[in-house]
This record gives C-alpha cells, structure tokens and sequence, in this order.
C-alpha cells in the first residue's frame, strides 16, 4: 500500500497544494496575486519531479499506470498550462476575473488530467474526466457578470454533459460485455467477434471526440472560445486537447488495440470531418477567437489522422502535432493579449489593420505564427504536418493524405488574409502601449520556437516517440 | 417468520399506495408528501432484506436531500394545483395519460424481460453459495473496500464534491454591503448599565429620549 503512495507522489503533492493554497486564499485578504505566485511555483516544482520519473509501474490493482508516455504528455500539460497562466495575467487583472479561485481551479483541472492520462481503468478514466470538465464549465462562467460568458458556460455545461453521459453508457456496455473494467483485462476479452463490445467502443469515441471537440461534435467550440474570456479560451484551445489526443492514444493502444480495423474507419472520417470544416467554415469569420476555434477544429483533425494509421510513428507524430500546435496557440494567444484599444480589449480581426507600421514586433510575430499555423517552411507547423503526413502515407492511406493537403491549402487562405489585413490595408487606429514582459516573453519564446525547430527536428520526434514504444 | 411477513406487506401495500398517489393527487405538493412516504417504505423494506446501508442511503439522500428540494421547488414555482385531471372530474384537451401509459408499460416489459431472463438462466449463481460473512454489516464490509482497494476513486470523488462546492460559491456568492449582521461578542457583553436607564416621567409631559 505504502508503495502505492510513493509511486503517486506527483498526483499526491498537486492535491495537498491545491488545499494549502485553497486556505491561503480563504483566510488571506486580496490574496489573488500571493496564489497565482505560489500557483507558478508549484507547477515548476512538478515539471522538476515529473522529469526525475522514470520506470513503467502499475499501482492500485492496476488502476493507475506510470510509464514515460504519460509523463511526457503531463509534462507539455504543465509547460502549457504555466506558459497560459503566466502570459495572461495582465489580461486576467484588467477584465477583472482576478478571484483566487482562478489558478487554483487551474490546477484542479489539471490534476484531472493527470489522472485521465495515467488511467488504466474505466472508471478512474471517467472520475478524471469529470474533474477536469467540471473545472473548465466553471472556467468558462467565471466572469459571471457578463452575459455571454455565462451563456457559452450553461451551453458547455449542457453538451459536456450529455457527452459525458454517452461516454459513461459505453463504458458500462464495456464493462457488460467484457467483464471488467480494467484496460488490460478489456484488451484480453475484446475481439471484433464480440459485437456489444465494438458498440460500445462507438459510444467511448463519440465522448472522447466531444472532448476534443472533432468534426460532428464540434458544435459547442467557436461559441464557448468566443464567449469566455481570452484567458480561459487559450487555456480550452491548448490543454484539454492535449490530454484529450493522449486518452485517444492510450484508449487505441491497450483496451481497443484488437479491433482496430473497426476503429480506424471511424476515426479516418472523423479527422477527414475535421480537416474539411476547419478549413472552409473558418474563412467567413470576422472574430479571431472565433477563427481560431475553427482552426483548432481543424488542427485536431491533422491530430487524428496521425492517430487513424494505427501505428507507432502515427502516434508520435500526433502528439508532436498537438506539442507543435500548443507552441503556436500561446504565441497567437499572446498576440491577442495585446490587441487593447483604449484601454479595451477587441477580438475583430479588422481591429488588425496596417497595425505593421506602428507595431512591427507584433507584426511580425503574427506573421511567423500564421505561417506555421498555415504550415509553410521551415516553420515548426510545417514539421507537425510533415510528420504526421509521412506516418499517413508510410501506412498507405492516400486519400486521406491528399484530403489533408488540399485542406492545408484551403486553410492557407484565411492565415494569410489576416497577414494581408495587417501589412498591406490602412491604418485605422494602434494599439495600447504594453510594457509588461510576460506576454512579449511568451510570443518571444514561441516564435523562437518556431523558427529554431528545423534545425534538429528529430529530437523531439524521437524523445515521443521511445516514449510511445515504452 | 410470521411477524417478517407481515412488515413486509405493510410496507408493501405502503409503497404501492402512496406510489399510486403520487401520479394520482391533484395537488402537486401532495404527491412530493406521498413521494417522501414511498421513499421511506421501501427504505424500510431494503433494510429488511439485510441491506441496512443501502436503506439508510436511501433515506438521507433522498427524503433528505432530493424530495426536500423537489418540495421547494413546487412549492416556489406555484404548480400546486394541477389543472388536467387525470382520472376523474372533466377532460381537458392535451391529457398526457396516453404517453404515460405507454412509457409504464413499455418500462413494465423491460422489468419482465430482465426478470425472467435471470429466473430462467440455467448456470447461475444463488447468492447464498456466494463467500459472504453474515457476521460483518454491510456498512463495515464497503467500508473495508472503501478505503483499500478503492482508496483513490475515494478520494478523487472527494476532490469533484469539492470543486462542485467551490464552483457554486464562485459563481453565485456576492459579498453585499452595507448589511447589518449580528455581532455575538457586542451581544454578551453588553451590560445592564449601558442599555438600561431609570427616567422619572413627569405628568401629561412625557419622557424625551436622545437617540
């Protein structure tokens, strides 16, 4: 039992932080500032543990499963989520969603994810999933006062939940027709003989979808990115699909690795879904938060189509997609940090125009993130697409390669209207002066990012994908 | 043996009854009484058949909790009367007996299905060769998986019940001003001197107070 506990240290340790600074916030005054500091310094403290973790370990009767992959995902987690946190606190303080409550809700929700990446059980799996979502329906409400972030909060709520409730009717079908709830136990009993079975897994992938909100199960992501704050909405476009794209891996790897034939054709349609309506439905948009849940709807489905082969490298290449994809929203979410007019934020894209000669860093930043969001090299975009591509191909699925070049193509077109909007139209009025380095310092490490990453492109790929193959 | 009996038809015919008024009785705030009372009946009867936990469940958390707030909300919602009559008295337009009924059997051939899918299985196991020891109650035998093999759905289930807390506080706690509150130290220590003053009041003149 005790070593049960030493194994799950990291999860233990976020949990009692999360009590600890849940009383510093109750019983100190005006304690947001002291919580998001000791939030900063507890997310650094796990990145430091969770990169000394190393081993393959089941513990809890095999519920709860250690090994490097789900480190590595837990660790982009908290990379992300610190990068989110840190670039919006000025965001955060001006529109005055400064509760305590905040980063500690935060770190509720990652520990969610925690427990979702690390599952081996149905039922861990599902407990995990409901921490995280019930975190982010009150994320997204949380500036109360304002009417459409409490809409985009109660229509989340109710799709979430009825997502949640399809999941958890798969799981128990799992569970009638297998015999057990354990992933490996599952893997054992399941074959595509077993009809019940293979229905079930149908209802597992509609929630998982829902989640990371693939084409036909879209519906709620460009009302609830425009209707929350700018600071939640980066959060929602970056992590849960982090976690989100590591269950559907776990989920193909170990219980559903015997029916993957049934499995793949739904999942090549959903990504094909995906890939078609990210990239036609985002080129009428006049709001960028608006464009940019469009554009993650349409990124996740590059994400799936690595997925869809089946294979190793389609894998890693897909979490390197969603890495690479993570990079580039905190640089383009920074970028919409700064867009205050007047001492008020906007989200129009005309807002953009000809704001190059007047702000040529911001510009300019613009520019290389939707460069490598359109996947143009030698970006880092380019890379992610490059290798999810080569893993579609290398299993000899065409049609879905080619669906996803003409659809890059197609997506190329409102990326580089924007960049149009900003450097060849008038100037109509620039911005506020912003003089505060968080923000600047995470578009800086983005881009850096970005532009560095085809040097030695296969470093990563090969750290993710040792760590896919244990 | 004979005592067990008859408890059990009474709590029967209990449940039955009152789950009959409770679709029946024109007033809504009736049938949330009657819902309470078929509530506690068949808690009763579960702890009859040796399942003491489940019967208590049953009781705290939904006489206690769910019934409560389905009384409330009648009651705040003004839907105490119910205009459509069900079975006696004039027929409105818009009855919704037929779907009802077709929604109660359709459940009713579920249960029959189910039931007599199990009472006619040939390979299946009566719960008395099951390794159950009567000695130890059912709240100790969860108990015992509760906090061993379950330990972290325990607790990760504790952590959701606390985000839900703090997630109703922070959507819907405002902190008013200028609210008088009750201030229990100023209240006991307050002292017959301070508040108490002995005036002598002059005829057909009255007493003036300062306030």
């Amino acid at each position: 039992m005790i070593e049960n506990f030493q194994i799950l240290y990291p999860e233990i340790f976020l949990s009692l932080s999360i009590l600890i600074i849940l009383m510093v916030g109750v019983f100190i005054k005006k304690s947001y500032n002291l919580v998001t500091n000791l939030t900063f310094l507890i997310l650094l403290i796990l990145i430091a543990i969770l990169f000394n973790e190393k081993g393959n370990t089941l513990i809890f009767s095999d519920v709860f499963i250690r090994d490097s992959f789900s480190n590595i995902i837990k660790i982009l987690i908290l990379i992300s989520s610190l990068l989110i946190l840190y670039s919006s606190q000025i965001f955060i303080k001006e529109n005055n969603i400064n509760k305590f409550e905040y980063p500690i809700i935060f770190l509720i929700a990652i520990l969610g994810m925690f427990f979702m990446v690390s599952a081996n059980d149905l039922i861990l799996f599902y407990l995990g999933l409901e921490l995280q979502s019930l975190a982010l329906y009150i994320l997204t409400a949380i500036d109360r006062d304002n009417l459409r972030a409490t809409e985009s909060g109660i229509k989340f709520f109710i799709l979430s939940a009825l997502s949640s409730g399809l999941l958890l009717y798969g799981c128990s079908l799992l569970y009638g027709f297998t015999g057990s709830t354990n992933f490996e136990i599952i893997n054992n009993e399941l074959t595509s003989e077993n009809i019940g079975a293979v229905f079930a897994m149908v209802f597992i992938l509609v929630g998982l979808a829902f989640k990371v909100s693939a084409v036909p199960f879209h519906m709620w992501t460009p009302d609830v990115f425009e209707g929350s704050p700018s600071s939640i909405t980066s959060f929602f476009a970056i992590v849960p699909k982090i976690a989100g794209i590591a269950v559907f891996i776990r989920f193909m790897q170990v219980p559903f690795e015997n029916i993957l034939i049934e499995w793949q054709s739904i999942v090549i349609f959903l990504s094909i879904a995906s890939m078609i309506l990210g990239a036609v439905a985002a080129i009428g948009q006049k709001n960028i938060k608006r464009l940019i849940a469009y554009s993650s709807i349409g990124h996740i489905g590059y994400a799936l189509a690595g997925i869809a082969t089946g294979t190793l490298s389609g894998y890693s290449s897909s979490i390197l997609y969603i890495a690479i994809y993570a990079v580039m929203n905190l640089g383009i979410f920074g970028c919409i940090f700064l867009m205050k007019k007047d001492g008020k934020y906007t989200e129009e894209i005309n807002d953009l125009s000809g704001i190059s000669t007047k702000h040529p860093l911001i510009s300019i930043s613009f520019l290389i993130i939707l460069f490598s969001l359109a996947g143009i090299p030698p970006l880092g975009g380019f890379f992610a697409k490059f290798y999810v591509f080569m893993s579609v191909v290398e299993s000899e699925m065409y049609t879905l390669a080619i669906i996803g070049l003409l659809t890059t193509v197609i997506s190329a077109f409102y990326y580089l209207k924007i960049i149009k909007i900003i450097y060849f139209d008038e100037i109509v009025k620039p911005f506020d002066e912003n003089k505060n380095f968080s923000i600047s310092g995470t578009i800086f490490i983005s881009c850096i990012f970005l532009i560095t990453f085809f040097l030695y492109p296969s470093i990563f790929n090969d750290l993710i994908l040792t760590a896919v193959s244990k | 043996m004979i005592t067990h009996t008859i408890f059990f038809y009474f709590f029967s015919i209990i449940a039955i009854y009152s789950a009959l008024m409770v679709i029946t009785s024109k007033n809504t705030v009736n049938s949330v009484f009657f819902l309470i009372l078929d509530f506690i009946s068949v808690g009763c009867l579960f702890i009859m058949v040796g399942a003491e936990f489940l019967g208590m469940i049953l009781l705290i958390v939904y006489v206690g909790a769910v019934a409560v707030l389905f009384l409330f909300v009648v009651m705040m919602l003004n839907v105490a009367e119910q205009k459509t009559s069900w079975f006696r008295g004039r027929v409105t337009k818009g009855t919704h007996i037929p779907s009802g009924l077709f929604v109660s059997i359709l459940i009713f051939l579920e249960l029959l299905v189910v039931v007599g899918g199990w009472k006619y299985k040939t390979n299946i196991m009566s719960s008395g060769s099951l390794p159950i020891d009567q000695n130890t109650t059912n709240t100790h035998e969860l108990g015992n998986v509760m906090y061993t093999d379950y330990v972290l759905y325990f607790q990760l289930s504790g952590m959701i019940l606390l985000l839900a807390m703090m997630g109703a506080i922070i959507l819907t706690y405002r902190k008013r001003e200028n609210i008088k509150r009750q201030s229990y130290f100023k209240q006991v220590s307050r002292e017959k001197s301070s508040s108490v003053e002995l005036k002598d009041a002059e005829f057909d003149k009255g007493v003036k107070i300062d306030d």
